[in-house]
Parts: structure tokens; sequence; C-alpha cells
């Protein structure tokens, strides 16, 4: 569905390119993370593969075809939200949801029936007739997601999408996504709540500087790196020692005198060891 | 259709500015045709009272204004504050239909800001002459400039570069472009490069008809000519801009 080419992006500002030459495909239907600290490059990627930002070099294809800024009829196939707030404060959320369906050249009958279960399932249907600016930051996000959704994409990018929302809400959210995602909607989401990532996603790619360091199952890289978890406090900072099973890890911590904790690997522990190290775990 | 959808997202925001929107359309204007109409509305240029030959000016002055900064401003803010400008460009709209609707939305505007002066200045309409021509070189004056409007919110990389743009721009064709005196009072050469300017033209091509002389086909001209380059040029810059 989507395919990156050789993907790659500089700005004249900086000395190190933004993405470095970035080969990956994702599959249609499938529900694919892109992880990474803070400048990795993930939002970029997911602003390239949106048309925002033009590539250095390489190619974005979509069905097999090439993105550009005038392909109307492959921007006709995805939808974003934002890591930032991308609304104009001066309408409504009736307004908002318009607008986005006349861009997108629907027909305004089936504009309202589409905002209305939208707006319903994110509970937004009281505020429809509300001033953007007026609305918290968590219904900003909601409102976000609905406008990305009102279109009904083949792909929808989610740069952050639940940045700042409750964790009710989180989770309603992802139970939205997985729906969607089983009604055969290609997703492809950037968070910081990794947990989230190893939740919804099929696959992860794990980004640092640029440059993706690993692309796997999170179940996998979960089990490469060792099913249980010891973490060992000595009194200044933690460290987490990995295990393949529960024996392995009990042996361990009955040899250390620190202060212990026996746990389940989670993606944020394959997150943090390749945040440190950017090498491909072993 | 994206210039449907453009001109609806106009008319949205006029519907709830419009108070606003016909306040500042209107206060320069009248200050300038009190100051200007007022002190000076009892000299003769070229035959005709003063005041008769400011409005046409200060019409064309107004459409000018409108349109530039109705397009300029409101783009550059969803662009660089709220950012929901790339919900736009990632849009299946094609460019080409959100610029002219840009465009069309910034000139009726501006049009609208000259009916309002043409209501004001009811008193003196028996002899200031409205033809059909006249709404339409405000409309292709309003086109003019509100194509510069979407072609500098496009090029500013900073909210102050829009300011700038008008300060730099704007503001000299205010005060030198046959608004408030005749071309034929600055030196020669100024007048050469003056003339190359859109507002001048427009005001000259007004004030004839108003007046009923025949008016410069070689004006209008001029006014297309920008009308159409400006809208060539905004088509490229939003094409070939890499970081939106």
């Amino acid at each position: 569905m989507i395919e990156l080419r050789n993907l790659t992006k500089s700005y004249p500002s900086q000395t190190e390119p933004a993405v470095k030459s970035v080969n990956m495909h994702v599959e249609k239907g499938e529900f694919f993370g892109l992880l990474g600290p803070n400048g990795a490059g993930k939002t970029t990627m997911i602003e390239m593969m949106t048309t925002l930002l033009l590539p250095t070099q390489g190619e974005i294809m979509i069905s097999g075809q090439k993105l550009e800024r005038h392909r109307v009829d492959l921007k006709k196939k995805f939808s974003l939200v934002t890591q930032e707030y991308s609304l104009r404060s001066d309408m409504n959320l009736n307004q908002i949801m318009e607008l986005q369906g006349r861009l997108h050249g629907m027909p305004i009958k089936r504009i309202r029936s589409r905002s209305d279960e939208l707006l319903e399932v994110c509970d937004l249907v009281k505020h429809r007739k509300k001033i953007v600016r007026k609305l918290s930051g968590g219904m900003k996000r909601k409102l976000m997601l609905c406008r990305a959704l009102l279109t009904e994409p083949e792909i929808i990018f989610l740069d952050e999408p639940t940045a700042g929302l409750d964790l009710m809400f989180r989770r309603q959210m992802w139970d939205l996504l997985r729906k969607l995602n089983e009604e055969g909607l290609t997703i492809m989401l950037t968070t910081h709540y990794i947990e989230e990532a190893e939740a919804l996603c099929h696959r992860v790619a794990m980004m640092r500087s640029g440059e993706i360091v690993r692309l796997e199952n999170p179940r996998k890289l979960i089990m490469e790196l060792g099913e249980f978890s010891v973490d060992v406090f000595d009194g200044n900072v933690t460290k987490s020692y990995y295990f393949e099973n529960k024996e392995m890890a009990l042996a361990f911590a009955s040899t250390i005198e620190n202060r212990i904790n026996i746990r389940s690997t989670s993606l944020e522990d394959v997150f943090v060891k390749i945040s440190e190290s950017g090498v491909e775990i072993s | 259709m994206g210039i449907v959808c453009v001109l609806w997202e106009k008319y949205v925001e006029f519907k709830y500015e419009w108070i606003k929107i016909t306040t500042a359309a209107i206060i320069s204007p009248i200050l300038y045709l009190i100051a200007f109409g007022w002190g000076l509305g009892d000299r003769l240029v070229n035959g005709h009272p003063y005041i008769l030959f400011l409005i046409p000016g200060i019409i064309a002055l107004s459409t000018m204004n409108t349109s530039y900064s109705s397009v300029g401003t409101s783009l550059n803010i969803q662009r660089l504050f709220e950012k929901s400008f790339k919900q736009i460009i990632i849009s299946p709209t094609p460019w080409w239909q959100y610029l002219v609707g840009q465009i069309i939305g910034g000139a009726i505007r501006g049009m609208y800001a000259g009916v309002l002066l043409l209501i004001i200045v009811m008193p003196f309409q028996n002899v200031v002459r409205v033809t059909p021509l006249f709404f339409l070189v405000m409309l292709l004056n309003g086109i003019v400039f509100s194509s510069l409007g979407v072609l500098a919110s496009m090029i500013a990389k900073t909210h102050s570069d829009i300011s700038r743009f008008s300060t730099f721009v704007i503001m000299p064709m205010t005060f030198l472009c046959n608004t408030f005196f005749p071309l034929e009072k600055v030196p020669k050469v100024a007048q050469t490069f003056i003339n190359f300017l859109p507002l001048p033209h427009a005001s000259g091509l007004l004030r004839a008809i108003s007046y009923g002389d025949p008016i410069q086909y070689q004006s209008l001209a001029v006014l297309l000519v920008y009308a159409l380059v400006l809208f060539m040029l905004t088509l490229h810059s939003t094409q070939r801009i890499k970081n939106m």
C-alpha cells in the first residue's frame, strides 16, 4: 500500500539529514507504528508521506504509484491527524467538518450524516456549534480525528493522535482505531506512548537519527530482548536485565542483593534499549 | 469543486466577522476623505473638483487594501499560526482551484469595500458616474491585489513578513499612485516607474469612468497582465515550496 524507496530529507539549516535513505513497505490493512525519540525523524517521514514536505531524494509509492503534490487521485486515499493542532480557530465543529468534506469533494448530505456519526462516537455532538478556539485540548484532538475519518480514507496517518487525551478517551480511541483497522483501514501511527504501539500495531519501525534501526512485530522484538526483565536499583540508577524465561530471571534475581523488580518485558524496554544504543538488538 | 469550497469558507468568515470587516474597510477611506476632501476639497484638478478626483482614487485604494489583506492575513494565519493550511495542502482539491477561489473571494471582499464607499459618497453620486465597467475595474483591481496577497502569504516566513510586505509594497502605492494627486505632479522618471504599477491604472480607469471620459484600454491590459502574471507566480510558488 505504501512503499518508501530511499527516502531522504535534508534541511538547509541542518548538517545531518532529518531522514536518511529509508526503505520500507506498509501492507494494506496494516497497523504500523513509527517510534523513536524526539528528533528521530518520525514527523518528517509522516509529512513527506502526506506531501507536506517534499523529499530531497527518493520516492513514496502509494498503491504502486508515485506520490506527488499534484496527484489528486492519490491524495484522496489518505488523511492526516497532525501532531500540533491544525484547525481553523474561527470555525465551529460543523464548519470544520464541512470544510474538510468540501475539500474532498464529498456531497453535503454525506458530509452531514458522516459528521453526525463521528461526532457522536467522539462525544462531541453537544459541542458542535462551539467555536474551535473555545474547545479544550482534548476536544480539539478528538475533532481532528473525526475530521480525518470523515472522508473515509484508505490510509490514515496519525502523528501523536492521543497526546494530551485523558486515559479513558485514549482507550476509547484505541478501540475505535482497532475497529477501523479491522474494517480494512491502513493506519500509520507515531506515538510517545509506547504501550499504545504495543497494544495496537502489527509492526513497528524504530527510528533513531533519521534511520530505521529496527522494523519488526512488537511481540517479536520483546521476545528477542527477553520475555522477562529484572530491574536492579543500585542506589543511583535502575538497570534492566532481560531473560528468556521466568526461571532464568528468578535465578538471576536471587544473586542480587539490591532492590529488584521482576516483570514482563515491554516494548518500552526495546524502545529504551534502541534509543540508548542505536544498534540492533541481538 | 474547490472554488466553491473556498468561496463557502470565505462566506463563513464573513458571516461571523461582518461587523469588524465592514468597519475596518471604511475607517481609513473615511479618514482620507475627511482629511483630504475637507482640507483640499475646494481645489480643481484637471478642471474637476478635488473631491471628485479623490473619490475614485480612494475606491481603488480600498479595493486594493481590502483584497490584499483579506487574503494575505487570513492565509498567513492559517499557514503559520493555526497550521490549518496543512489540511489544504494534503487535500485532493487541485491547487489552481483553491487559488482561484481565494483570489475571487479576496476580490469580492475588495468590491464590498468599494461598494461601501460608493454608498458613503452617495451625496456626490450625481457627479460620480458609476457604470457596470466601474464595477468591473473594481473587481479586476481586487483580483490583482488578492493574487498579491496569496503570493505574499505563501512566501512569508513569519507573521511580520506580511506587514513588512505591506509596508514596502502596499503603503508606497497608497500615497504615490494617482490616488491623492495626479501623476503629472511627480517627476518624469518616477512617473515612468509608477506607471508600471497596477494601482495608478485602476485609479485612472475609475476616474475616467466617473468623469464620463473615454477609458485607457492599455490600463485595462496592464491590470489583466498583472492578474495573470501574479496568478501564475502564485501557482508556481505553491507547487515549488518544499516545506509547507
